[in-house]
């Protein structure tokens, strides 16, 4: 079972209310499969999987949590060692927008990160298949929160008609592999990598949707 | 002191080592995390004796703030949350006291309790004592016993004293060491030492082959073979006490008490409907509870009759109640019922919208609701009405216990039971029937399912003490990848039709309290191998655990629990401890503690981890954060 090749890891833990699709995305992103009647979460569930970016692979360890309150106790220890963190919601349901914030410091103050250690967070709109008259949250306001919070990553999928979910995945490991070379480049003089973070530093509150900017790069 | 000794070899270190208890002047730095050394001054010239230190010296400094969130956040344990102490202290103090330094010479006592280690001089005022965080003392107390003379306490296992070089017991265990050919402060020892760190299986079988050259030559001549045999053995337990003790890598230790042998206990049919329904007396009551609870036990329920005796399981029904006392109460609780329904189904939207913790709970049960066993017919479909009913009598269960609400789980727990039972009111209170029985696992702050997971390793330490310790050393004491299994009893584990045979059977309490954590300490050992054979770390037991679902053999696993229950219960080492959890009587002996692990021997119960190297010896620090869960992700995942 042990992968032989020696793929960067990467910790990804998708969270936001119950409901809003988090075990949907996963699964469609690791094995392309939309299942509407699938169970919701206990516990804690992972899959890999491995995501080529630019020729390199990398291995997408995706941690799913049950959403309720009263299981953060078991979910948290698990926030340890991210390095990507997906807040996600669905557009049809304001509540779990709103949430996001909650998310956001539990996250955070769990998470355990070291000063000045970023962590990329990606918020993603699940559920944009929705009818129109469903929608609660427009992008703008997904816009303008990401930019009040300091996040630059956002895209709006759906689980359900597989829009921009390998997208969404791809942009979290861009945005990680940006504030990667950003501490590389703060740590060590020299500089012969190639600097990512140039072309985002001055629009780093930025949003953009439908992961179009990103895969441009 | 430090002057004195220019020229020191450090000979270990381990990382993660809180200061528990210390003399006055290091009080500022009680509960700091440090890393602890055992070093020696330079012995080449051969001039001065050789003096060994032990010596404590906390990480930059810092004082963790959480360690009484350890158990439940054992997923990692690296890096808590610490906050610097440089602020809180004098300058000169800080400075002065820079790390706890203790000569071996002054060692006389060492007590292990737990985690702990407390080190004595002559007086019973301890010297300090040492939490190792991360579980491993084992190796620490074996280099301790190879420099000093160490040996257990009569009175106390975990007491080990040092022995004066003149002492009787140093005598004898110095003539253990001899008969083996080794010598505990030589180096041919020391190497094998060393390799069995690093090599344990080959080495050990050297170990055994230096006994076994013993065995051969002392038989030739042929006279005193009871003597020597006594001899052997003893050399043998020697061996295992003073070198080959666990470094969490691998274990050779003494043989833990047996069990009894197990027994086989074969699942019988269901109880059938003649059976149940000779039981009645003409006013319908019930005859021979006990009896009807062991068939049940033994091999559930018949379908035809299941629902009615689910009634008597799940308390709706009094056993001991006769036909017209149970047509009574029938109507007297569909009333409640539909009161208590009617109670939430006339909110008005301008109510709920000012009452959000109802409107949530309506949102997440409806949620759930939608994702409840859809893959079966019965709950199949849009607007299907059996998930109406679903949702209907989780919305009453709100109603009927709004402290608890709706806690995640609930639906899977009603779903089988609405299936049988299709009418509302009856489903609803066999439901509560059901929570009553498992309502602590819904606590709010989730004590229920720690105890309950905290109990499942206990049992599981006693029967497969070689498992609890691997699984220990791989930071899953805590038994979290088990959490779904408790939860909800393995109803996301088996199949429709063995949920509902499972649960009949375990509503019986045969043979004994907590029998659902038997079963799950049935499945881990027959999973054992698998785990420990591929040397599975945390990420990749949670994933083959939840990769169990649907491929568990119910009925080998009721069978399998059954006969460790009777193992328990007839070992003569039984614990109050382990009879309170099962519900045995108490008689009031010691209880082991939890992580008090009993240690197995024998060659094939050696299990060596090249990728996590723990430990290492001569000048090799051992730091925790190297074998921290997320590396250890990283360096040998799946
Ligand atoms: N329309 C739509 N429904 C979705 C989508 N993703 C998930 N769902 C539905 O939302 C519900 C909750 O999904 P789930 O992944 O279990 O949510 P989780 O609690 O966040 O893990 C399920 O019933 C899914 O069918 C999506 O992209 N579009
Ligand atoms: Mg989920």
């Amino acid at each position: 079972m042990r992968s032989t090749t020696k793929n960067p890891l990467l910790k990804v833990v998708i969270l936001g209310d119950g409901g809003v699709g988090k075990s949907c995305l996963m699964n469609r992103f690791v094995s392309n499969q939309f299942d509407e009647h699938s169970f919701h979460t206990i516990g804690v569930e992972f899959l890999n999987k491995d995501l080529d970016i630019d020729g390199q692979t990398y291995t997408l360890q995706i941690w799913d949590t049950a959403g309720q309150e009263r299981f953060k106790t078991l979910r948290t220890p698990f926030y340890r060692g991210s390095d990507i963190c997906m807040l996600t919601y669905a557009i049809d349901d304001k509540t779990s927008f709103k949430n996001l914030e909650l998310w956001r410091k539990e996250f955070t103050y769990y998470a355990d990160l070291k000063e000045n250690n970023q962590i990329p967070f990606l918020v993603v709109g699940n559920k944009s298949d929705v009818p129109r008259e469903e929608r609660e949250v427009s992008q703008l306001e997904m816009e303008t929160w990401c930019n009040e919070n300091g996040i630059t990553s956002c895209i709006e999928t759906s689980a359900k008609n597989a829009s921009n979910v390998q997208e969404a995945f791809k942009m979290a490991v861009q945005h990680w592999l940006r504030l990667e070379s950003r501490a590389d480049k703060n740590e060590t003089a020299t500089n012969d990598t190639v600097d990512l973070s140039k072309k985002y530093g001055d629009n780093r509150m930025s949003c953009c949707v439908g992961g179009s900017e990103e895969s441009s790069n | 002191m430090d002057e004195e000794f220019k020229d020191y070899i450090d000979i270990f270190s381990q990382d993660g080592v809180l200061l528990k208890q210390a003399p006055s002047s290091f009080i500022p730095f009680i509960n700091a995390i440090g890393t602890i050394y055992i070093w020696s001054t330079e012995t080449n010239d051969g001039t001065r004796p050789i003096k060994r230190f032990l010596e404590w010296k906390p990480n930059d400094v810092t004082i963790d703030s959480d360690v009484q969130d350890q158990e439940w956040a054992v997923v990692n344990t690296v890096q808590k949350r610490s906050r610097t102490l440089s602020g809180n202290l004098p300058a000169d103090h800080y400075n002065k006291l820079r790390s706890l330094k203790i000569n071996f010479e002054d060692i006389k006592r060492v007590a292990k309790k737990n985690r702990d280690l407390t080190f004595f001089d002559g007086s019973s005022e301890p010297m300090c004592t040492l939490l190792f965080q991360h579980g491993d003392c084992f190796y620490f107390i074996d280099l301790l016993k190879t420099y000093l003379s160490v040996g257990p306490s009569r009175r106390d296992k975990n007491i080990f004293i040092v022995y004066d070089a003149d002492s009787p017991e140093y005598q004898e265990l110095n003539k253990t060491f001899a008969a083996l050919d080794i010598k505990p402060n030589d180096s041919s020892f020391w190497t094998m030492f060393k390799n069995i760190k690093e090599h344990p299986y080959e080495s050990s079988l050297m170990a055994f082959s230096k006994v076994s050259t013993y065995v051969y030559r002392s038989v030739e001549p042929g006279n005193n073979d009871i003597l020597l045999n006594d001899d052997l053995q003893r050399s043998l337990s020697e061996i295992d006490d003073n070198i080959t003790h666990s470094g969490g890598d691998y274990e050779l230790v003494q043989k833990p008490p047996q069990l009894p042998k197990r027994k086989e206990f074969p699942r019988c049919k269901p109880l059938r409907e003649e059976q149940w329904k000779a039981q009645f007396t003409c006013d319908g009551k019930l005859e021979d509870v006990e009896s009807i609870k062991t068939l049940i036990f033994r091999g559930g329920v018949s379908p035809k009759i299941r629902e009615e005796v689910w009634k008597f399981l799940l308390d709706y029904y009094p056993w001991d109640s006769t036909l017209a006392e149970r047509e009574a109460l029938v109507i007297a609780k569909v009333q409640e019922y539909y009161d208590m329904k009617l109670q939430w189904k006339s909110f008005t939207k301008a109510q709920e919208n000012n009452f959000s913790d109802f409107a949530q709970r309506k949102s997440l049960i409806e949620k759930d609701v939608n994702r409840t066993d859809r893959n079966l017919d019965f709950y199949a479909g849009d607007n299907n009405q059996n998930l109406q009913k679903l949702n209907d009598i989780l919305m009453t269960y709100v109603m009927y216990n709004f402290d608890l609400g709706y806690v995640q789980g609930m639906s899977d727990l009603l779903s089988p039971i609405l299936m049988l039972i299709g009418n509302e009111p009856d489903a609803f209170w066999c439901f509560v029937g059901f929570m009553n029985k498992l309502i602590s696992n819904f606590d709010i702050d989730q004590a229920g399912m720690k105890d309950q997971l905290g109990n499942l390793f206990t049992l599981l330490n006693f029967v497969d003490p070689f498992l609890a310790k691997y699984l220990e050393t791989h930071d899953c004491a805590n038994m979290f990848f088990c959490f779904r299994w408790v939860l909800v009893w393995f109803k996301r584990e088996l199949k429709q039709e063995d949920v509902m045979r499972f649960w009949e059977v375990l509503w019986t309490g045969y043979p004994c309290q907590n029998f659902h954590l038997l079963v799950a300490v049935a499945i881990l050992e027959h999973e054992r191998s698998e785990l420990m054979g591929n040397d599975y770390g945390f990420t990749e037991i949670l994933k083959h655990i939840n990769e169990l679902s649907c491929h568990l053999d119910m009925d080998l696993m009721l069978n399998k629990a059954e006969g460790i229950f009777f193992q328990i219960k007839e070992a003569d080492h039984l614990t109050d401890q382990i009879r309170f959890i099962v519900g045995l009587p108490l008689i009031g002996n010691h209880c082991t503690d939890s992580h008090e692990l009993i240690h197995f021997d024998s060659p094939d119960c050696l299990v060596s981890s090249e990728s996590h190297p723990k430990c290492s010896v001569d000048r090799v620090s051992i730091s925790p954060d190297e074998i921290s869960f997320d590396k250890s992700i990283q360096s040998n995942f799946l």
